[in-house]
C-alpha cells in the first residue's frame, strides 16, 4: 500500500513539473514568435531602432532561461543585421561593436548547442563582416569564415541560408579572385529552389533570406544583362514584390538597381 | 482501509487534473493579448538610461529579472513598460560593452515609476593603460602601435621584424641588416624573448662582412609583440638597453599552407590545427638563392659563393584541458658566404658560414581563475665560421635556458608577478688568430686559439602592477642576478608608472636600475674573472595621446647613466669595470591610420650618448650615437587589393675611429695604424628611400599575394665601413651593397 501512496504522489509531481513547464513554455513560445516576428520586420525595413528593441526583446526572454542557444542566435542575428545596417548610415563605428558583439553571442550559442547549422552560417557571415575593420588578421578571418562554412555545410548541406551567403560571397568577390556572378547565379538559384521546399522542423527556428536570394539573382541577371536577363529579371522581381511586400532590400536597393539598368536601355 | 486509501488516491488525482486544466486555462488566457485587463494591475515603469558623462544609450535593454517584463531604450535614452509584478523586483540593464547593472525595485500594484539609470563602462582590464613607458606593441590589443600585416608591408622593411622596429624612435639598424640598436647602446644590450626563451642569434648572416642580415622570425606566426626601448620591467633581467618580447600563438588559427616565390628567395609553411583545437602543428622550410637577384640587379661585390641560405623548422601545440596549453618550437638555419674585401694589409675573400639550432618547450597552466603559471626549457647552439687570409676561427655558443612565471591576481586592481630563470651560456673558440690585427696576410705571425668559458646566470624578480585608480597604475619591482663566472651578484630595483589623464591620453614614466654582464670574450681578458656586470640607470618620463591604436601621438625624454662599463686598462692589459657613460635625447612617434585606406607614421629621434668604453680613454660618442635621425613610412591602398608604400630615413652618419697615420713595420712588411681619437669621426649622413607594391588576387583559385619592392630607390652610396691602401694614406669607403634593387615575389595560400 506504502508502494501505491508513493507511485500516486511521483505521479502528482509529475504533473504538477509538467502544468509549470507547459506554462512555462507557452510563454516563451509566444514571446519567441512575437520577437521573431519582430525581428523580422526590422530586417526587412534595415531599421536600427527596430532591430535594437527586437535585440532587447530576445535579450528579455533569455530571462525565461528555455532554449537560451536559439534566444542567443537571434541576439546575434540582430546584431549582424545592426551591423551591416550600420554599413548603409554613416556612423560605420557600430559595424565593429555589433559584429564583435554578435561573434561572442553566436560563440556561446554554439558551445551550449553545436548541432545547429545555422548558427554557423550566421558566424561565417559575422566573420564576413570583420574584412571591412580588421584586414590585417586576414589569415585569423579566413581560417574562421572556411572554419564556420565547413562546419554548417556538414551539418547541413542544403540550407537555403548557407547557400546563399556563399553566393554573396562570390558575389562580391571579383572574378580575378575566384568569384563573379556567374558563379554566383548558381548559388543563389540552389538557395532559392532550397527555400521552396525547406520546411524547417520547428516553428521557431530561423527563416530569413528567402529575398536576399532572389533579391541577389536579380542583381545579378541585372549585372549580367545578356539577352533575356532583364525580362527574367523583371519577372522574378515582380514575383517578389508580391512574395516578400515589405523587405526593404526588394522594393528598395534590389528596385534601384533593376531600374538604374532597365532605364539606362 | 484499503477503500479509504483508494478514494483519496482518486481524490487527489482529480483535484490533480482539474487544477491542471484550470491552469492550462489560465495560461492560455495569459498568453492571449486579452488578459483581463480588469483583473490585473499593470504598473508602468519608465525612465532615461545613461552612460558616463550623462551621453544618452540607445539600444539599452531592461528587465525584470525572471521575466520578460522590460523594454529597449530609444533614441533619446528613453524607455518604458508595463508590469504586473508587483514587490521587491530585480530590474536588470544591460547594454553592450557597459557593466550590467541590477536596480533593487519595490513595485506598488498600479503605481508609475520613473527610474532611471547611470551606466559605467565595463572596467575593462585594460593593457592600453598598463603599456609602460617606451614601449611598441603589436598583437589584438587595441592600442597597439604595429599590427604583423604593418610589419610587412613597411617598404624596405623586407618583412623583418627586426627592421620594421628601426622606423620606431630610438632603434637604428646595424649595417643595414635586422641587428638593431637603442639609444645609442650597442647591439648586444638589447635582448630578444620568445616564450620565455632567450634568443641570441635569430639572424643568418649575423656579423658577416658587407652582408645584411636577416631575421628568422617569421611575423605572422606571433600573437603579440612589445618591444620596450628602455624602462622595461623587472621580470627582464641581464639586459641593458632594449627587450623584444615575442609571443607566438599558443595554437595556429587555421589550417593550410603558404607558398613563397621571390627573386631571391622560396619558403612553403604549413599550419595545423584539429577539429576540437586541442592539437596543432605547423612547418616551415625557407631557402635562399641570390642568382636570380644579381641577374636582374647586378653584384656589387665579387661573391665566391654567393650568399645563401636554408632554414627549416615547425612547431606542435596541444591543449591542456580548457586554459592551459604546451608547445614545442625547433628551429634550424645555416648560411654561407664568400665576399671580397681589400684590406690594408691583405686583399682576398672573406668566407664567412654559421648555423643555428633552437628549441624551446613551453608550458601554461591557470591553476586557478586567478592565478597563471608559465615554465620553458630552452636550447639553443649557434656555431660560426671565419676566414680571411691568416684569421681562421669556428666559435660555437651554447645556451639552455630554464624559466618560470607565477601570475597572481589578488584582486581586480593587484596583480603579482614573479619568476626566476637559470641559463647556462658555454663558448667555446678555436683556430688560428693573427698576433697583429693590422697585419692579417696569410702566413702572418699568429697563436692558435682554443678556449672555452661557461657560465651559470640564475635570476629570481617579482613586481606588482598596482591599479591605484581607473587611471593610474604603478609597477614596482626588483630583481636579482647572479653569475657564477664572476661570482657577482646584481639587485635592481624598478619603478613604472601611467596616469590616463584624459580618455586619449596617458603620462607615463619610468625609473630603475638595470644590469647586463659583459660578453663572455671580455672574460679571456681578465686576471680573475672578475668584471662586474655593467649597469645602467634608466630614467624615461613621456606622453603619449593614443586613439583605438589609429592616431598616436608620442614624445618620450630619457637619460641613462652608465657605470662599471668594460673598459682595456692599458696599464694593466686586462679588462676592468671602469668605463662610464650616459646618453639622454628625446623620441617623438606620430601615426595616423585612416580607415582601411592609409596608414602612416614618422619618427624622430634626437640622442646623445657617449662612453668611455674598451679602448676610449675618456667620454667619446658611443658606437651607435646617432644624433639624429627620421624615419617616414607610409602605406596607401590604392584600390581595395592594391597596396603602395614607401619609407624614407635620414639619419646622421655614425661615429668610426680615423686612422691618422701608419709606421712601417720592416719585419712584417706591413704598415701598422696609427689611431685617432676614439669615435672621432662620423661617416657621412645616412639616407634610403623604399618603395613596394603589394598586390591582392586569385590564382588557380586560391589567394594570392605579389610583391614588388625597390629599396634604395635612390641609389645613395651609403658606407659600410672605411678600408685604406697600404700605407694608410688614402682612405676610401667600403659601399653598402644596399643599393638600388628590385625585389618580386609571389606568395599563394592554399
Amino acid at each position: 500500500m506504502k508502494n501505491k501512496i508513493t507511485t500516486v504522489i511521483m505521479f502528482i509531481i509529475t504533473i504538477c513539473m509538467l502544468n509549470v513547464s507547459v506554462y512555462a513554455s507557452a510563454d516563451f513560445d509566444k514571446a519567441m514568435k512575437k520577437a521573431k516576428k519582430n525581428l523580422t520586420t526590422a530586417m526587412y525595413k534595415y531599421d536600427a531602432s527596430l532591430l535594437m528593441k527586437s535585440r532587447g526583446e530576445f535579450e528579455r526572454i533569455l530571462q525565461l532561461k528555455e532554449k537560451t542557444w536559439l534566444v542567443n542566435y537571434y541576439i546575434a542575428l540582430a546584431d549582424y543585421n545592426l551591423a551591416t545596417t550600420s554599413m548603409l548610415s554613416e556612423n560605420k563605428s557600430d559595424l565593429q561593436k555589433y559584429t564583435e558583439s554578435g561573434i561572442a553571442v553566436i560563440n556561446k550559442s554554439i558551445d551550449e548547442y553545436p548541432e545547429f547549422a545555422d548558427a554557423y552560417v550566421l558566424l561565417e557571415a559575422l566573420n564576413f563582416n570583420r574584412w571591412q575593420f580588421e584586414q590585417e588578421k586576414m589569415q585569423e578571418i579566413l581560417a574562421a569564415t572556411s572554419s564556420a562554412d565547413e562546419s554548417a555545410s556538414k551539418l547541413d548541406k542544403n540550407n537555403p541560408r548557407l547557400l546563399m551567403l556563399n553566393g554573396m560571397a562570390s558575389f562580391y568577390t571579383p572574378e580575378a579572385f575566384g568569384g563573379g556572378i556567374d558563379k554566383a547565379m548558381p548559388k543563389f538559384q540552389s538557395s532559392i529552389d532550397a527555400f521552396k521546399t525547406r520546411k524547417e522542423i520547428d516553428e521557431l527556428y530561423p527563416e530569413w533570406g528567402n529575398d536576399l536570394a532572389v533579391g541577389y539573382m536579380i542583381m545579378c541577371l541585372v549585372q549580367r544583362n545578356d539577352d533575356g536577363d532583364m525580362d527574367k529579371a523583371k519577372t522574378l522581381m515582380d514575383e517578389a514584390l508580391v512574395a516578400y511586400p515589405d523587405s526593404g532590400f526588394i522594393s528598395g536597393y534590389v528596385m534601384k538597381e533593376y531600374k538604374k539598368e532597365s532605364d539606362s536601355k | 482501509m484499503q477503500k479509504l486509501y483508494t478514494q483519496l488516491i482518486f481524490k487527489l488525482l482529480l483535484s490533480v487534473i482539474f487544477i491542471h486544466t484550470s491552469n492550462l486555462d489560465l495560461s492560455a488566457q495569459d498568453s492571449t493579448e486579452a488578459v483581463t485587463e480588469d483583473e490585473t494591475v499593470y504598473t508602468t515603469i519608465s525612465g532615461f538610461v545613461t552612460g558616463e558623462k550623462d551621453i544618452v544609450l540607445r539600444g539599452a535593454n531592461l528587465v525584470i529579472a525572471g521575466t520578460i517584463d522590460g523594454a529597449t531604450t530609444d533614441e533619446k535614452g528613453y524607455y518604458e513598460f508595463e508590469t504586473d509584478k508587483t514587490g521587491p523586483q530585480l530590474m536588470l540593464v544591460t547594454f553592450l560593452d557597459y557593466a550590467k547593472k541590477s536596480v533593487q525595485l519595490d513595485i506598488v500594484a498600479g503605481n508609475k515609476m520613473t527610474v532611471d539609470v547611470q551606466m559605467r563602462k565595463e572596467e575593462v582590464r585594460t593593457e592600453e593603460i598598463l603599456v609602460t613607458a617606451s614601449s611598441f606593441t603589436s598583437g589584438n590589443n587595441a592600442a597597439v602601435t604595429l599590427t604583423p600585416l604593418e610589419i610587412v608591408r613597411i617598404p624596405g622593411a623586407d618583412a623583418d621584424i627586426y627592421r620594421a622596429i628601426t622606423t620606431f624612435p630610438g632603434s637604428n639598424q646595424v649595417n643595414e641588416g635586422s641587428r638593431i640598436t637603442v639609444r645609442g647602446g650597442n647591439p648586444d644590450e638589447v635582448l630578444t624573448i620568445l616564450d620565455l626563451a632567450s634568443l641570441y642569434h635569430p639572424f643568418l648572416f649575423d656579423e658577416t662582412f658587407n652582408v645584411s642580415s636577416y631575421s628568422t622570425i617569421n611575423p605572422w606566426g606571433l600573437r603579440g609583440i612589445n618591444f620596450t626601448s628602455g624602462g622595461f620591467s623587472a621580470k627582464y633581467g641581464n639586459v641593458l638597453s632594449a627587450v623584444l618580447d615575442l609571443k607566438s600563438y599558443d595554437m595556429p588559427q587555421g589550417t593550410g599552407m603558404f607558398a613563397w616565390l621571390g627573386l631571391a628567395n622560396a619558403s612553403l609553411d604549413g599550419v595545423y590545427v584539429s577539429k576540437k583545437k586541442d592539437f596543432g602543428a605547423t612547418f616551415s622550410l625557407g631557402k635562399l638563392f641570390l642568382q636570380p637577384y644579381f641577374a636582374v640587379n647586378g653584384e656589387h661585390s665579387d661573391y665566391s659563393p654567393i650568399p645563401e641560405s636554408n632554414q627549416f623548422g615547425g612547431t606542435l601545440a596541444y591543449k591542456l584541458g580548457s586554459t592551459g596549453n604546451i608547445k614545442f618550437i625547433a628551429n634550424y638555419s645555416d648560411d654561407k658566404v664568400g665576399i671580397f674585401n681589400a684590406s690594408p694589409s691583405y686583399a682576398g675573400f672573406y668566407n664567412g658560414s654559421s648555423k643555428s639550432a633552437f628549441s624551446n618547450l613551453k608550458v601554461m597552466v591557470a591553476p586557478t581563475s586567478t592565478t597563471l603559471l608559465n615554465a620553458g626549457a630552452s636550447f639553443s647552439y649557434y656555431e660560426k665560421y671565419d676566414n680571411f687570409g691568416v684569421l681562421n676561427t669556428t666559435s660555437k655558443s651554447y645556451y639552455s635556458k630554464g624559466r618560470a612565471d607565477y601570475t597572481i591576481q589578488v584582486s581586480s586592481k593587484v596583480d603579482i608577478n614573479t619568476g626566476a630563470e637559470y641559463e647556462y651560456d658555454g663558448y667555446d673558440i678555436n683556430g688560428i688568430v693573427p698576433v697583429y690585427q693590422y697585419n692579417l696576410k696569410p702566413g702572418a705571425q699568429s697563436y692558435n686559439l682554443d678556449q672555452y668559458y661557461s657560465t651559470g646566470r640564475i635570476g629570481a624578480y617579482a613586481e606588482t602592477q598596482l591599479r591605484l585608480s581607473k587611471r593610474f597604475f604603478v609597477i614596482p619591482g626588483f630583481r636579482f642576478d647572479n653569475h657564477t663566472l664572476s661570482k657577482e651578484t646584481s639587485f635592481d630595483p624598478r619603478f613604472s608608472f601611467g596616469y590616463q589623464v584624459a580618455k586619449y591620453s596617458s603620462v607615463r614614466g619610468a625609473l630603475g636600475v638595470y644590469h647586463q654582464y659583459p660578453d663572455m670574450q671580455n672574460y679571456f681578458n681578465t686576471a680573475n674573472n672578475d668584471l662586474l656586470p655593467e649597469q645602467a640607470i634608466h630614467y624615461i618620463l613621456g606622453y603619449e595621446f593614443n586613439k583605438d591604436g589609429n592616431y598616436i601621438a608620442r614624445i618620450e625624454g630619457y637619460y641613462k647613466d652608465y657605470s662599471d662599463l668594460v673598459l682595456i686598462n692599458r696599464d694593466a692589459i686586462y679588462y676592468r669595470s671602469e668605463g662610464e657613460g650616459f646618453a639622454k635625447g628625446v623620441d617623438v612617434f606620430l601615426k595616423a591610420k585612416i580607415a582601411n585606406k592609409f596608414t602612416g607614421w614618422i619618427s624622430y629621434a634626437y640622442s646623445n650618448s657617449k662612453r668611455k668604453q674598451y679602448s676610449a680613454t675618456s667620454l667619446v660618442p658611443s658606437n651607435y650615437d646617432i644624433t639624429n635621425n627620421l624615419s617616414v613610412v607610409g602605406s596607401y591602398n590604392l584600390t581595395d587589393f592594391l597596396v603602395f608604400g614607401a619609407t624614407y630615413k635620414i639619419s646622421t652618419g655614425k661615429p668610426y675611429t680615423p686612422v691618422i697615420g701608419a709606421d712601417y713595420v720592416k719585419w712584417q712588411e706591413v704598415y701598422q695604424p696609427i689611431y685617432g681619437e676614439t669615435n672621432s669621426a662620423r661617416f657621412p649622413t645616412y639616407d634610403r628611400l623604399d618603395m613596394n607594391l603589394q598586390y591582392i588576387f586569385a590564382l588557380f583559385g586560391k589567394f594570392a599575394v605579389a610583391v614588388a619592392s625597390v629599396n634604395n630607390i635612390l641609389n645613395q652610396k651609403n658606407a659600410y665601413t672605411y678600408t685604406y691602401n697600404t700605407d694608410y694614406t688614402q682612405q676610401s669607403p667600403v659601399i653598402s651593397n644596399n643599393q638600388r634593387s628590385l625585389y618580386l615575389g609571389l606568395g599563394l595560400q592554399f
